[in-house]
């Protein structure tokens, strides 16, 4: 074993304004009525950049990243997960779910005051319980117009005009559907800012992770999950994607200067999947053996934008923009927006486990790791989909896996000690001892 | 050199002194309230069925679920490691080690010199573990070492699902008010129980010598389920209990 | 009466293989009831559905994580140990995330010569679906045809679509029978006749359903009907379940699975473009839940058949794990009960604990007989 090295390391300068951002976008929602304004509710992969058409003033509330907000919170959560029980649910479907409509059923938002009801919904739909989630909703809020988009159309190597064209026709009865909830007029010179944000936004993300390949890495993934999370807020909006040039900048100093995010950095792991948001120590946990997770696919790519660059390696997406694609028309900017998100590389397991474990095996390469730990996620049906495949062609490609079993935002089916055990187990089957 | 393992499993504390590689003296206690001082008792009564006195002991290494709490350790390790520790030495032609104990059961695919490969857990329901044996010996209102033998007197396999032990209780419970012979609801139990077991098997992809260990290896009707669904033969050492405890003392003397 | 649809279903590989002995055709295995298969049938191939043996196994671990449904790793497993190794291909219409875990992991560890996946679009309540389908089943007629080596001409498809909606025609005249105070024939019965159907040649199922509707109608089964059950929900062949409860008194006299009437209920309605006319009717075909968003139109459907079939009390099941299902579930009970239909609500697994059930299905039997005492 390599002899302990010990790195510099330092907090990020820009993680206050991370937490700004993202409390202001849970009290925007809130206050939104008060000032004239729209509340719209949709999932973090939704086409947000699409409800900006309809003005200044509209603000959403994205159903995931709340859940995940009130999984933290153990004690609002199984208040949450007992009232959606009580309702006839079944424990068993995604947790985010059944802790987002605890909050409704209970009618409380977590920050306080009752639950701040959308005015619409605006959700697209990839894994079975996208559009079924708001079905839900609206069993409980009738009333509450809902319009769903079906981007499941297949892997990215396989776009054709024929599968575009689905996406952007069911866009373009959205924004009819919008002028008719809304009552108001749709202005697309917003949809394409909107549009050239999300593609900025999302790019810049996947940059910060690039730099992540250091050594030593600059981030911890503990870290990262605060900071990717605005994508999952707002991806289409000027203050993230301007955020997130900031947090490059930093990121990309912190690598020149050999800043590390762990001081004793000797073993490098990611993970996948959605962490057990309750129990993010689990990342601390890991330094006591001088072992990091320097992201996973799940970070990287749930709202991170990729591409294969020129050297054959895995880097952030051209946007348009860089392309020197101006958009004219709304048409055109729906197309642009399409295309793009049918590149995400978390909506490419929907196909085939296979298509996920290629991007894996080039992390794990990448990113020089020295092993895999894998949350087989009892909370989310889409994610761990395909991820036994995953396991073993990370196996086959020659990187030792781990696994545990755990829930993202149901702690009742997590258990913390057998994990840190199975943890040391690991770690110690690879050559690692504890400092 | 004289070294000693402590095994600080869920149930049971099992202790074995160790000198030159060979097992000298063994003692297993149940674990109780009180694990450490449990191991206490236990180590000092390997001491004693070794004849050899704690002043003589040079090294001390402690593996299993409660590791951290036991007395006189330097070291823990996992009981991963342990048991393909104490299988390779035992038997240098194993390449897989099954380990069921009273809460957990485990599959481990290893090298000559017991480095791990690959592991695999069963997950918090206890399906695949001991405590499963126990709780449908009890609804079968047999006693728990009757249960393996009686099950080899079966000739009919029923199937019946071991996703989950409460359900898998009151499937029993139906058998039984449905008149069907206790053997044969016995073998239905061991047949669920390896068919977990084999599944954590498949996942480290097993290969032979497959040697079986843990207290649970001593039920001769469950090692019967095991080779039948592993299609192929399943080594079980003298004392498989000890084979944790044995890795961890082959540990202290090689640190 | 039934025998042959037994024997079928029952010995479903034995039948495969012969059919392919006796006609030198291809045959190939499909996971969801959302495949196209008149388009297959055109080109000369058996399309027979892949469904599991329900035995306990221990070979899909590594390949399915334990939280999705046991229907899908049942199913895996019967791949994994080779008992569909006569089959030429595989393919998979996109429904819900479990069962297309059956699928990739299969095309990956028992290779075929043909795999597909056909991006069956989820949102069909909108107009954008039709089109958008219609493009994709040219896509895969023209992979079909590389695969067979056969042209598939508007003739051969219009042929197979007469065969298709023959099949369906008779299947919903049986349950018409189904209807009569004293129905001919019990729910396992039917259950047996329509998964018989998803793995036979239509054209010999036809006859066979002829014959059996020739009969039928004079049939004297020596049963007491009982109290007239509906069961509701996801994939289901656990003819076993059916048999347990037939035999406490109740008959099922119409069922809502994919099993059953979701699969046969809806023909392919004539157009110029084929492609187009069975784009559309998979479209509006009774939905799986995973594409019945974002109006819940499948209950609408459910209430009608609990009326017309003269329901009194309806089995909600589904496969444990099921997301999709358990989304629909709460909605589906109260929309049952406002109607003075009572359910019960069984999970499925790869066994079903007979015993257990049987208390429960007799609790639930007992409860509509009080119903009737106080009419």
């Amino acid at each position: 074993m390599a002899t302990k090295q010990t790195y510099e390391t330092r907090p990020l300068e820009c993680w206050g304004k991370a937490k700004e951002i993202r409390k202001k976008y849970y009290q925007d929602y809130a206050a939104a009525h008060e000032r004239g304004g729209i509340r719209w509710a949709g999932g973090a992969w939704t086409f947000g950049a699409i409800p900006c058409g309809l003005g200044d003033d509209v603000h959403s509330l994205t159903s995931e990243p709340y859940a995940a907000s009130i999984a933290a919170d153990k004690k609002f959560s199984i208040k949450c997960l007992e009232a959606t029980e009580r309702a006839g649910y079944a424990r068993d479907l995604c947790s985010y779910m059944r802790n987002y409509w605890g909050s409704v059923i209970l009618d409380e938002y977590l920050w306080g005051g009752p639950f701040p009801k959308p005015d619409f919904i605006w959700q697209d739909h990839i894994c079975c319980s996208h559009a079924k989630w708001y079905q839900v909703v609206c069993d409980h809020e009738p009333g509450i117009p809902h319009f769903c988009i079906d981007v499941a159309v297949g892997p990215a190597g396989e776009i054709n005009e024929n599968k575009l064209n689905y996406i952007v026709g069911q866009m373009h009865d959205g924004i009819e559907w919008l002028e008719e909830v809304s009552g108001r007029e749709y202005d697309d010179e917003k949809l394409i800012e909107a549009v050239n944000n999300e593609c900025r936004s999302t790019s810049l993300w996947a940059e910060v992770c690039e730099l992540n390949k250091a050594i030593p890495a600059p981030l911890e993934e503990k870290t990262m999950f605060s900071l990717y999370v605005l994508g999952t807020l707002m991806k289409h909006s000027k203050v993230v994607a301007d955020f997130y040039e900031e947090l490059r900048d930093e990121v990309k100093d912190r690598v020149e200067n050999q800043i590390a995010a762990v001081a004793n950095e000797r073993c490098r792991l990611m993970s996948d999947t959605q962490p057990p948001w309750g129990f993010l120590s689990l990342f601390r946990y890991l330094e006591s053996y001088g072992a990091i997770s320097v992201g996973s696919l799940y970070t990287f790519g749930l709202i991170g934008m990729w591409e294969d660059k020129p050297d054959g390696s895995w880097g952030p997406r051209t946007t348009p923009r860089q392309k020197g694609i101006e958009i004219k028309d709304r048409d055109q900017a729906l197309k642009i927006l399409a295309e793009w998100n049918l590149h995400k590389p978390e909506w490419q397991h929907f196909y085939s486990p296979h298509l996920k474990t290629e991007m894996m095996v080039r992390i794990a390469k990448e990113w020089s790791l020295d092993g895999v730990m894998l949350h087989y996620n009892r909370g989310c049906e889409g994610l761990s989909l395909g991820i036994a495949e995953n396991r073993l062609g990370l196996l086959e490609a020659g990187f030792p896996v781990m696994t545990f079993e755990g829930n993202m935002g149901d702690e009742r089916e997590f258990d913390l000690a057998r994990t840190k055990t199975r943890i040391d187990t690991f770690l110690e089957t690879l050559g690692f001892k504890k400092d | 050199m004289i070294t000693a393992g402590i095994d600080m499993g869920a149930k049971t504390i099992k202790v074995v002194v160790v000198r030159d590689g060979a097992m000298v003296g063994k003692a297993i206690m149940v674990a109780g309230f009180d694990s450490r001082e449990a191991a206490e008792q236990a180590y000092a009564a390997a001491l004693d069925d070794a004849g050899i006195t704690k002043d003589e002991v040079e090294y001390v290494v402690a593996t299993g679920a409660g590791r951290s709490h036991a007395p006189h350790s330097k070291r823990d390790i996992s009981d991963v490691a342990s048991g393909a520790q104490g299988v390779v030495t035992l038997y240098p032609a194993a390449r897989t080690v099954i380990d069921v104990g009273a809460e957990e059961g485990r599959a481990i695919r290893c090298t000559a010199e017991g480095k791990v490969l690959d592991f695999a857990l069963n997950e918090k329901c206890a399906a695949g573990a001991g405590a499963f044996t126990e709780a449908m010996s009890r609804a079968l209102e047999v006693d728990i070492q009757a249960l393996g033998p009686m099950s080899l007197n079966s000739e009919n396999a029923i199937p019946m699902n071991a996703q989950c032990a409460v359900f898998a209780e009151s499937e029993v419970v139906s058998l039984l008010h449905a008149k069907t012979p206790k053997e044969d609801i016995a073998r239905a139990v061991h047949d669920a129980i390896a068919s977990r077991i084999v599944s954590l098997a498949r996942k480290v992809g097993f290969e032979p010598d497959v040697v079986l260990i843990g207290g649970v290896a001593h039920n001769v009707g469950f090692v019967d389920s095991l080779e039948r669904a592993l299609e192929c033969k399943v080594i079980v050492p003298d004392d498989p209990e000890y084979i944790g405890a044995y890795g961890a003392a082959l540990a202290a003397a090689a640190r | 009466m039934f025998d042959k649809l037994r024997d079928w279903e029952r010995n479903r590989h034995e039948y495969a293989k012969a059919w392919k002995e006796h006609t030198g055709g291809k045959v190939l295995g499909y996971f969801c009831t959302y495949v196209p298969e008149e388009i297959l049938y055109a080109a000369g191939v058996l399309p027979v559905r892949i469904l599991g043996s329900h035995e306990p196994q221990d070979v899909t671990e590594p390949h399915i994580f334990g939280m999705f449904c046991p229907f899908c790793r049942d199913c895996l497993a019967q791949g994994l140990r080779g008992r569909y190794d006569y089959l030429d291909g595989i393919m998979i219409a996109q429904s819900c995330l479990h069962i297309r875990q059956a699928y990739t992991s299969w095309e990956k560890h028992r290779p075929t010569e043909f795999s597909y996946y056909l991006c069956m679009p989820h949102h069909v309540q909108s107009p954008r679906a039709l089109p958008y389908l219609t493009e994709d089943l040219a896509q895969f007629k023209t992979a079909v045809e590389e695969w067979t080596g056969a042209t598939i001409t508007d003739g051969d498809l219009d042929e197979a679509i007469e065969v298709y909606n023959e099949n369906r025609r008779l299947l919903r005249a049986v349950y018409e029978l189904r209807k009569a105070a004293e129905p001919p024939l019990t729910g396992e019965e039917a259950m047996e006749m329509v998964i018989a159907a998803q793995m036979t040649d239509k054209a010999e199922h036809n006859q066979e359903l002829r014959r059996i509707l020739r009969e039928l109608p004079n049939r004297q089964n020596g049963r007491v009907t009982g109290a007239r059950l509906m069961i509701i929900g996801s994939e289901d062949d656990d003819t076993k379940f059916m048999n347990m409860v037939e035999s406490c008194g109740a008959t099922f006299v119409v069922d809502e699975h994919c099993t059953g009437t979701r699969y046969f209920w809806n023909e392919v309605e004539p157009r110029a473009n084929r492609l187009e006319a069975i784009a559309a009717r998979y479209i509006d075909r009774v939905p799986c839940p995973t594409k019945d968003w974002v109006e819940r139109k499948r209950i609408a459907h459910i209430l009608e058949l609990a009326e017309v079939w003269n329901v009194d009390g309806a089995v909600v099941m589904q496969q444990k794990f099921c997301d999709p299902h358990e989304l629909d579930t709460p909605a589906i009970r109260k929309a049952l009960e406002e109607k003075g239909v009572k359910t019960l609500f069984l999970e499925f697994d790869v066994t079903v604990p007979v015993g257990q059930f049987k208390v429960r299905v007799e609790a639930f039997l007992e409860m509509l007989g009080e119903e009737d005492l106080f009419e």
